[in-house]
């Protein structure tokens, strides 16, 4: 296992590289007029872009450009913001806690509420329940996200005033953003704030995760009926072993693989950034921040955050590869 | 107002707008506002930003308010956007401001009085108030203006003055460049400030957040002048509360956590008790879409929004949300028309094609079915509150006469074919809807003869630097008050010469004009300014350069707890007279 781990981090080195040229190229052929144009804005002229391109190092050779970021970048130095001059690492560490918290509450949602389903909807084929399970899911798959945070938000919040339609905790509140999740921020604060902060996650999670929710419930009915045909579980039954014993040993063991890996790539897709979401939500997390650097042509930032995004997809997907063999003892890693 | 590094070419352009002003705004002494004018020189603290009768105010609690996107910096002299000016405003005071509710009615402030003016309108007085300390404790004096000036005037070429646009703007550059030749502090209470050239717009450009005078205590202990700017704890908000953005006004900042929420506490000790902050906290919540922004109103999260879409005032108000009355508009959408594009004239260099295009538009169906009637059609080629505004005649609508104006200007055919241009990925406060405006003005001109075509470029990468570098031959394009004077509109926005040349942004050569500017930023007196620019404004009537669309007030809303609001078109509200119903 260390070495198939070994092994897979160090493919992973060529991976992120190959990425951060493709990425470096990339973003320096978009259209527009450049980044010393964009930094300047409205009155750019000769002179000034001249003087923020000398600045900023942007008359250098591009494989100049490239290798003065990457060294600076294994020094863990991802570089500042053209736009606001901040650090890019030290506004990931304020936003990516916010996106890790949606992911999480989103998941929690997802997983909670799909796999059941699935499982309902398995266990009755062709019934009127499995109707009722699929027609979820293809609700879920087909309502776009902002569609169902704008109605959420309105019937939750405006109307009803139940749950609050914005950011990570009521602003009035005083919680010092200590780690900036704010739920381990207001378990800190005292006072039972942890309430609010988990009132504010509900919303933006069940829109976040109603995707993911009908994938899982459609992957999970139709690979618990797979594994239901299956020679082994017709034995099993035969053998005399209770139905929950053939469902949980037999059934589900294997039926979770494929869910497994569908719920990996749901969650690094998710942890890159839940950009509709979050806009709808006023979420502070990384999503919004991708796009508004897209638009302003941040190339420091959008490099950055799509290698750290590819770092972590790649981190999920191994976290995924081994959690497979504790889920089924015949695959081993060698 | 405008983003953080963007405009320095005004300050090529101010360069050689160096002039000079005895003008003496009178604050008016009654309104809404119950300003406290102040004339002469006092002692007596008497503050700029008074609205709302005590008596009536509910002291305490905690307001949520929504700007459109984050704070740049939390140094006022480093910014140039509205988002970062509204929330320094509220901490940090200049000589001179605002009566509140207005655009253009220079009071004192700091200064207990307006100043007085040399002969040669070179040398400005100043009296200070006394008694004023700092949110650090320190004392409130002449030294401590003078460090600021200094200070601002001195930043290196780099990031600082980069980030420092507006002192570049106002005086023309930095160090040797900058039309400052000197500031002293002859007492404790005086401080003196001499020109090298009059420059007319000086007292109402210092109304600016931008020339808010901080604590050198603080300024020195935060080493605030240190880059880059990433690294800049006092820049970036990052140090302590009362060691960061330390003014003397009415809040003390708190903290700022970007992009989540900035936070202002009460400040304690302000200067002037009868005008202290009802609120013990405000929290800005920086919103990145209008919708959000208005759930966030209705469902109660917030308490006011700076912004919201003109698409939803009715929905607001319907929700019973208050509209902000922002009062005269301080902007202006144009329909530009670009008489040279490439070094080529253009069908808009002849007056007739100029004229049809003017004639053809139906201004007041746009102001009717985008601004939700937070709009006027302008009467003249900057708001009307703008000082020196002179109304003069505009094209009116008129199909007929258009086509006759299109007719005679002999431009057939395929020349007929016209592109026009509009922004993408960006709504601005006089421009709620770029591609409805443009689509509508498309259909209006093709009702008289042209043949268009609708284009669109990105707002920030593509559309502003094609658009002033003089690209586009027909676009929208238009402006926001940094300060609501001619000067800002007329000569720094759009149609001062640039290097002696016209601007590539509208290819309007008159010579005449650009005199009349130049002369008008170094008359002495205000009567002899409005004088020179009325007669711009005259020959602009003459040669239609361009299409005045719309003065709009941008409308933002609060929540029927909020009271004592008292709004702006400039962007520059004072929150201490707001106070929150329980």
């Amino acid at each position: 296992m260390a070495r198939f781990i070994v092994r897979r981090l160090l493919v992973a080195i060529p991976v992120l590289l190959g990425l951060s040229v493709i990425l470096f190229l990339f973003l320096r052929l978009l259209p527009g007029s450049g980044p010393a144009v964009a930094i300047l804005g409205q009155h750019a002229t000769p002179q000034l872009i001249a003087q923020i391109t000398a600045v900023e190092g942007l008359d250098k050779p591009l494989y100049v450009q490239y290798f003065d970021y990457l060294g600076r970048l294994l020094h863990g130095d991802f570089g500042a913001s053209f736009i606001d001059g901040r650090e890019v690492a030290a506004t990931f560490l304020v936003r990516f806690p916010a996106t890790v918290e949606l992911t999480i509450g989103a998941m929690i949602f997802a997983v909670g509420l799909g796999i059941p389903l699935g499982r309902l909807a398995a266990r009755h084929p062709d019934s009127w329940i499995d109707g009722v399970v699929t027609v979820i899911s293809l609700f879920g798959i087909s309502i776009p996200v902002f569609v169902l945070g704008y109605t959420l938000a309105f019937i939750f919040g405006v109307e009803l005033h139940w749950l609050p339609t914005f950011g990570q905790l009521d602003p009035r509140l005083p919680i010092n953003p200590v780690t900036h999740f704010a739920i381990i921020d207001a378990i800190l604060a005292g006072h039972w704030y942890v309430i609010d902060a988990v009132s504010h996650l509900i919303l933006p999670s069940i829109a976040l995760g109603t995707i993911p929710l009908a994938v899982f419930t459609r992957i999970t009915r139709a690979s618990v009926i797979d594994v239901s045909n299956e020679d082994y579980v017709r034995t099993a039954r035969a053998k005399g072993l209770t139905e929950r014993r053939v469902n949980s040993r037999h059934i589900m063991r294997n039926a979770w693989l494929p869910v497994t890996t569908v719920i990996g790539l749901e969650t690094g897709a998710l942890l890159a950034g839940a950009v509709l979401t979050e806009t709808v939500f006023t979420w502070n997390g990384v999503g919004s921040w991708v796009v508004s650097s897209i638009e302003n042509h941040d190339y420091i930032v959008v490099q950055s955050l799509i290698l750290i995004f590819a770092t972590i997809f790649l981190t999920v997907n191994l976290i995924v590869d081994v959690g497979y063999a504790f889920l089924n003892p015949r695959i081993r890693y060698g | 107002m405008r983003n953080k590094l963007g405009p320095l070419l005004a300050i090529a352009v101010l360069a050689a707008a160096a002039c000079g002003s005895s003008a003496t705004p009178v604050p008016a002494t009654s309104g809404p506002t119950a300003i406290t004018p102040t004339t002469a020189p006092t002692t007596a603290p008497t503050s700029a930003v008074t609205a709302t009768p005590a008596s009536t105010a509910v002291e305490g609690g905690s307001m949520v308010y929504a700007l459109n996107g984050d704070m740049a910096l939390a140094d006022p002299s480093l910014v140039s956007d509205g988002n970062s000016l509204f929330v320094e405003a509220q901490v940090v005071q200049g000589l001179l401001g605002l009566q509140p509710g207005t655009i253009s009615t220079v009071i004192p402030v700091l200064a207990a009085a307006l100043p007085t003016v040399s002969s040669d309108g070179l040398t400005y007085t100043f009296t200070l108030r006394t008694g004023i300390q700092f949110q650090d404790g320190t004392p409130f004096n002449a030294d401590a203006v003078v460090f600021n000036y200094k200070r601002w005037q001195n930043y290196p070429a780099g990031d600082l003055q980069t980030d420092a646009y507006y002192y570049g703007a106002v005086f023309g550059g930095f160090g040797t460049n900058s039309n400052v030749a000197s500031v002293s502090a002859p007492d404790e209470q005086t401080f003196v400030i001499t020109l090298k050239t009059p420059q007319s717009n000086f007292e109402l450009a210092s109304t600016l957040a931008v020339f808010g005078i901080q604590s050198p205590t603080a300024l020195q202990k935060g080493n605030a002048d240190s880059t880059p700017i990433a690294q800049n704890k006092y820049a970036q908000g990052q140090l302590p509360q009362g060691q960061d953005m330390v003014g003397t006004g009415p809040f003390i900042f708190k903290e700022w956590v970007p992009t989540d929420h900035i936070t202002l506490v009460k400040n304690p000790n302000y200067w002037d008790a009868a005008n202290a902050a009802h609120l013990d906290q405000v929290t800005f919540k920086p919103f990145g879409d209008s919708t959000a922004t208005l759930q966030a109103l209705q469902s109660g999260g917030v308490d006011a929004a700076f912004s919201i879409s003109p698409l939803d005032v009715k929905t607001a108000q319907s929700s019973g949300l208050t509209i902000i009355d922002r009062g005269a508009s301080c902007n202006q959408l144009n329909l530009d028309m670009n008489q040279s594009v490439g070094g080529k004239a253009t069908i808009y260099a002849n007056k007739n094609v100029r004229l049809a295009v003017a004639e053809a538009v139906n201004k007041q169906s746009y102001v009717d079915a985008f601004y939700s009637g937070l709009g006027k059609v302008p009467t003249g080629f900057m708001p009307p509150a703008t000082a020196g505004f002179k109304a003069e005649t505009l094209p009116a609508y008129s199909v007929s006469q258009a086509k006759a104006d299109l007719s005679a200007s002999g431009v057939t055919g395929s020349a007929l074919n016209i592109d026009l241009y509009y922004p993408s990925n960006v709504v601005r406060p006089y421009m709620p809807d770029p591609k409805g405006i443009a689509t509508a003005i498309a259909n209006d001109l093709t009702a008289v003869g042209f043949t268009v075509t609708l284009k669109t470029e990105d707002w920030g990468p593509s559309y502003i630097p094609d658009a002033t570098a003089g690209k586009l031959p027909l676009y929208l394009f238009g402006w926001t008050c940094d300060w609501a004077g001619a000067d800002n509109f007329l000569y720094t926005a759009w149609f001062g010469y640039q290097n002696g040349k016209p601007n590539p942004q509208f290819g309007w050569a008159n010579a005449q004009a650009n005199t009349d500017m130049t002369q008008a930023l170094q008359a002495t007196t205000t009567d002899a300014a409005n004088a020179l620019w009325g007669q711009v404004q005259d020959l602009l009537a003459q040669d239609v350069p361009t299409v005045p669309i719309v003065n709009s007030q941008p409308p933002g809303a609060y929540s029927s707890k909020v009271h004592g609001y008292v709004g702006a078109s400039n962007g520059i509200e004072y929150l201490n007279t707001v106070w929150l119903s329980q």
